[in-house]
């Protein structure tokens, strides 16, 4: 036993030392050691060269109180030459800290003067970090916990290598000069005013909310981002959304590197109240009424009485990046639908509601509601009427490769690029149990009228008959591959016997919430628990524009005998009888009444 | 004159040794009387008996569980008090003095990963600690009681290690704390009340954050400290740790009766002793009078000092040594801040509740309540069930096969439980493969 108390001391002796010496080893004071040695040897006179000797590490700190919370930085205790004319070509962390004319140093008697003295700053003011870290690793914030990296220097052990690669680099620092030099036009800080401008050209302004700069609801307020989030998240979200979050809904926009790098300078730079304003100026701004401040909205006003509304509506439509998402012409966002034959597809009043409320003419439709004035509507309106060329005459194949493939698909799966964000989604027009079992009038209709309440439009007087019947016979041969059934005739109503009333109505929300929940839900919205496993997704029952423009026929036909290639199932097989059908219909068409 | 100086000089030559005398009564002891006296008079040793049977001395007997927990408190004690110098319980602060911790405090890291890894051990080895004491039958008359205050102190190690696991408001401590909380909130008719109370709000934030600091750092600690007084005092009142049958069969009855004789008669016996304080080992004849008869002295002893001293200072040490080797190699895990709208897939509770929380999967109140609270009725009755007097101070056995059976299979089913629910189970709690 004493042998054992022995041995065990001795090993907490040794251990206790080994992480004492641990703590106060400290590579600073190396650092600091180096730097005398090179003084010394640098020093001119003896009496600097006195000095120097006298001097012994300790750390070194700066305390900042002049700027939001006090922050105390200890980075000169291994940047200890910062402010040492003398080192400007040795390595770091022994290297003087550039002197720029840019940043306001002027010359004066031979010798640089700071115009941002490191004593009134401190260094994480502008360059981030962890000011009180001793450890290298510490203090540029390589911790993948610490919220804020070195700006532009560090990447942290966590971030994506692609995107790491990226978000390296000193401009990125423009986004902390920003939280002083606020001025949208600043010299200092071209990558904010890009980011900023971007923000407004690429329609991010549509879907968030910036405090004073815009006013946007359907995405993330923004306010804070840049205290909030990282770079490799800024990046990386832009770049792809759902790699971050799975079921965001913000389009993949097509950027340049350039612009992704000045968006996330802009973002990083967004860190919600300033550092340099006052607590009374920022509650102004946040009691002023923000109307979004586009780039040229000035002169596009003042333009307003040389162009025609047309006209305008072209420029409009050019600034305000709608090609962001839309096709038109040869640019294409590939997120939204083609505006090409816009004037063939839609009318006035339909282009004008769509633009003030999206959603009142295509429930699920993920375009924001821009705050414009009515009359930038009202031109843009007017321009896209003016889009009535119809397509050239060519092949059905062609014109399905033209018209339809970008949200059908090139193999007419429902797959084309924009697909993702069009809800409902786009047929798949290879499911032939679906293709084969439907009427031919009932996609003829589809094509020529256009589908109510979707981004399925109307190509009547784009395409003429023949056209559509062709494109109708290819998609038959190219996709379906399957001959098309001999439909048996059904013994469906082609109105609603059973009168619409309270109880008919009470009656058919019993039974729906009994049998039909599962996949279209409580709301009837389509978002029922099931809904997410089954493809083609359950339909919205309470899509209003497309609800009023589907008869009775097909309401009674698809109930009652299920839909082929679809979840839907033959509900006569489960017991329902007509009057029960009947009370269903009412029950849904009562969902669909609101706002007339 | 001179001889005043002599005098002066003599007092101030004597004085180190008076200081030293006045401290330590005792020289250090050559004899047996001396062995005694020094283990009698001290304040820190006077918590052991005077002599000591070899088979409590046994490693292999104990394994030293006990001795360990109680030196893991006093670990966690110690840091636990240095790392309250920095902590905020602030759900604005908390998260940042982490980080300060980690990187600009000094021994922040060591600090934190000691306490840490020191309260994770705890709960272990007090579980291994009850399962000792099953196993040796160390439970049965007349330990019953201290049995249960035993399975107190193990619900407070647990609920200790559990409320310290919110402090660093990271997403491992939120999450965790959300499940285990709301575990409790299946039991019938109290839970939601009971849930509501630790919490302070409906969710974990600020309150539940201010009210989890106050328990782990006053409330418990106290509790604790006092139930694990109770519990050693016991030990010496039921005559030391559990001895097999023959030795144990003749003075355990005896204990009972003579505690009541020396009761009154302890009262002159101070009053004498603050007369003649030279006359201290008729004192101690007089408190070890219930528990040993003169003249019967309990064979197979040793004296407690160097004895039991050397033992319990091998395993502080080895309990120190331990802590501090897996916290110099190994960081206690901290995760991102907390983020409410982002849960982990799947949210764990700390692992010693995992058992509880795959069982939870299975059935809310089942699992979360039903079953723990039979385990927890069955463990409190237990001594007062089983009191057959055989194969007791033994590690398994013959006699307590069937006893020991069942519980063996209990303590592996909670271990399989708990293996599963740390390994086996991904998001969404589905089965997967750690491998």
């Amino acid at each position: 036993m004493r042998l054992a108390l022995a041995v065990v001391s001795l090993v907490v002796l040794i251990g206790s030392g080994v992480v004492v010496y641990d703590q106060f080893h400290s590579r600073w004071e190396d650092n600091q050691k180096a730097y005398f040695n090179q003084a010394l040897e640098l020093a001119k006179t003896p009496a600097e060269r006195a000095s120097v000797a006298a001097q012994t590490p300790k750390i070194e700190q700066t305390i900042v109180t002049a700027f939001g919370t006090t922050r105390i930085d200890r980075c000169e205790s291994c940047h200890i030459a910062v402010d040492d004319p003398r080192f400007t070509s040795a390595k770091q962390p022994l290297h003087t800290h550039p002197y720029s004319e840019a940043m306001g140093d002027v010359p004066k008697n031979g010798r640089w003067e700071r115009r941002h003295k490191f004593t009134d700053f401190g260094c994480t003011s502008c360059h981030d970090g962890q000011g009180r870290g001793l450890e290298k690793a510490d203090a540029h914030g390589e911790e993948e916990f610490w919220p804020d990296p070195m700006l532009g220097y560090t990447t942290q052990s966590n971030w994506k290598k692609d995107i790491a690669a990226h978000v390296q680099g000193k401009d990125y620092m423009q986004a902390n000069c920003a939280q002083c030099h606020t001025s949208k036009d600043f010299a200092g800080t071209p990558l904010v005013s890009q980011g900023r401008e971007l923000f407004f050209k690429t329609g991010c302004y549509g879907c968030h909310r910036i405090e004073g700069v815009s006013s946007g609801t359907l995405g993330p307020d923004l306010t804070e981002v840049g205290k909030e989030r990282k770079l490799d998240y800024l990046w990386g979200h832009i770049v792809n959304p759902r790699d971050y979050t799975a079921t965001s809904i913000m389009p993949k926009f097509k950027l340049s590197d350039d612009d992704k790098k000045a968006l996330v300078v802009f973002l990083k730079s967004r860190r919600g109240s300033s550092l340099s304003e006052s607590s009374v100026e920022s509650y102004r701004l946040t009691t002023t009424n923000v109307t979004p401040a586009m780039p040229g909205t000035t002169t596009l006003a003042g333009m307003a009485p040389v162009l025609a509304p047309a006209a305008r509506g072209e420029k409009l439509i050019g600034d305000l990046a709608c090609m962001s998402c839309h096709k038109l012409g040869d640019r294409d966002g590939g997120i939204s639908p083609d505006l090409s034959y816009e004037g063939l597809m839609r009318d006035q009043p339909w282009l004008m509601d769509h633009f003030r409320t999206p959603r009142s003419r295509v429930p699920d439709s993920n375009m924001p509601a821009f705050g414009l004035p009515e009359e930038d509507f009202q031109a843009i309106t007017t321009y896209l009427l003016t889009r009535t060329t119809p397509p050239p005459a060519m092949s059905a194949a062609d014109a399905y490769k033209n018209l339809c493939s970008r949200c059908h698909g090139e193999k007419g799966d429902g797959r084309g690029i924009n697909a993702i964000y069009l809800d409902p989604a786009p047929r798949d027009l290879t499911s032939a149990e679906f293709m084969v079992n439907k009427p031919d009038a009932r996609f003829v209709a589809s094509i020529h009228d256009g589908v109510g309440g979707t981004s399925m439009p109307a190509w009547g007087k784009s395409l003429n008959d023949d056209q559509i019947k062709g494109v109708l016979d290819y998609v038959y041969q190219a996709f379906v591959k399957e001959p098309r059934h001999q439909l048996k005739a059904r013994k469906v109503p082609e109105q609603n016997p059973v009168p619409q009333s309270a109880a008919s109505d009470a009656h058919g929300e019993a039974i729906f919430m009994e049998r039909c929940t599962g996949c279209h839900g409580r709301k009837a919205d389509g978002h029922g628990p099931n809904s997410l496993d089954i493809s083609p997704r359950p339909r919205n029952l309470r899509n209003a524009a497309f609800m009023q423009r589907v008869s009775d026929h097909r309401l009674f036909e698809s109930v009652e005998y299920g839909v082929e290639g679809t979840a839907m199932p033959s509900w006569m097989d489960y017991g329902l009888s007509q009057s029960d059908v009947g009370d269903i219909v009412n029950y849904i068409r009562s969902l669909n009444q609101t706002g007339k | 004159m001179s001889k005043e100086t002599s005098s002066r000089f003599k007092v101030l030559m004597d004085l180190p040794m008076n200081i030293w005398r006045s401290i330590f009564r005792n020289p250090l002891p050559s004899s047996d009387r001396g062995r005694a006296a020094t283990s009698f008079t001290n304040f820190f040793l006077h918590i052991q008996p005077v002599r000591v049977s070899r088979q409590a001395l046994r490693p292999s007997y104990t394994m030293g569980l006990g001795l360990i927990s109680f030196f893991l408190f006093v670990i966690l004690t110690v840091t636990g008090v240095l790392l309250m110098f920095y902590y905020v319980p602030s759900t604005g602060m908390a998260y940042d003095r982490m980080l300060d911790l980690r990187s600009s405090v000094a021994f922040g890291v060591i600090l934190r990963n000691m306490h840490r890894w020191a309260a994770h051990a705890m709960v272990a080895v007090v579980f291994l600690h009850m399962c000792r004491v099953f196993f040796t039958g160390s439970y049965k008359p007349p330990r019953e009681f201290n049995w249960l205050v035993g399975v107190a102190l193990f619900l407070l190690t647990l609920l200790s290690s559990f409320t310290g696991y919110l402090l660093p408001w990271d997403q491992l401590a939120f999450w965790a704390i959300t499940v285990g909380t709301s575990i409790a909130g299946y039991a019938p008719f109290v839970g939601k009340t009971i849930k509501f109370i630790l919490l302070g709000d409906a969710t974990v934030g600020q309150e539940a954050l201010l009210r989890f600091y106050v328990l782990h750092v006053v409330v418990l600690p106290l509790v604790l400290t006092l139930t694990v007084a109770v519990h050693f005092w016991r030990i010496r009142k039921d005559g030391g740790l559990a001895k097999p049958e023959p030795e144990a069969a003749l003075p355990a009855p005896q204990v009972e009766v003579m505690v009541t004789e020396a009761v009154p008669e302890l009262v002159p016996a101070a009053a004498s002793a603050s007369v003649a304080p030279a006359r201290k080992f008729t004192i101690q004849g007089l408190v070890r009078g219930p528990l040993v008869k003169v003249g019967k002295l309990e064979e197979d002893t040793v004296f407690s000092w160097p004895n039991l001293l050397i033992a319990e200072m091998v395993v502080l040490l080895i309990t120190v040594v331990g802590v501090m080797a897996v916290s110099y190699f190994f960081n206690a895990p901290l995760e991102q801040p907390v983020n409410v709208m982002h849960p982990p897939n799947p949210a764990k509770a700390p692992w010693y509740f995992l058992g509880l929380q795959e069982q939870v999967s299975y059935s809310a109140f089942w699992g979360g309540i039903g079953i723990p609270g039979i385990e927890l009725l069955l463990l409190i009755l237990l001594p007062y069930f089983d009191r057959g007097k055989a194969g007791v101070g033994r590690w398994f056995a013959r006699e307590r096969i069937l006893a020991n059976s069942v519980f063996l299979l209990f303590v592996i089913i909670n271990i399989i439980l708990i293996v599963i629910g740390t390994f086996f189970r991904g998001a969404n709690w589905q089965f997967v493969s750690p491998f």
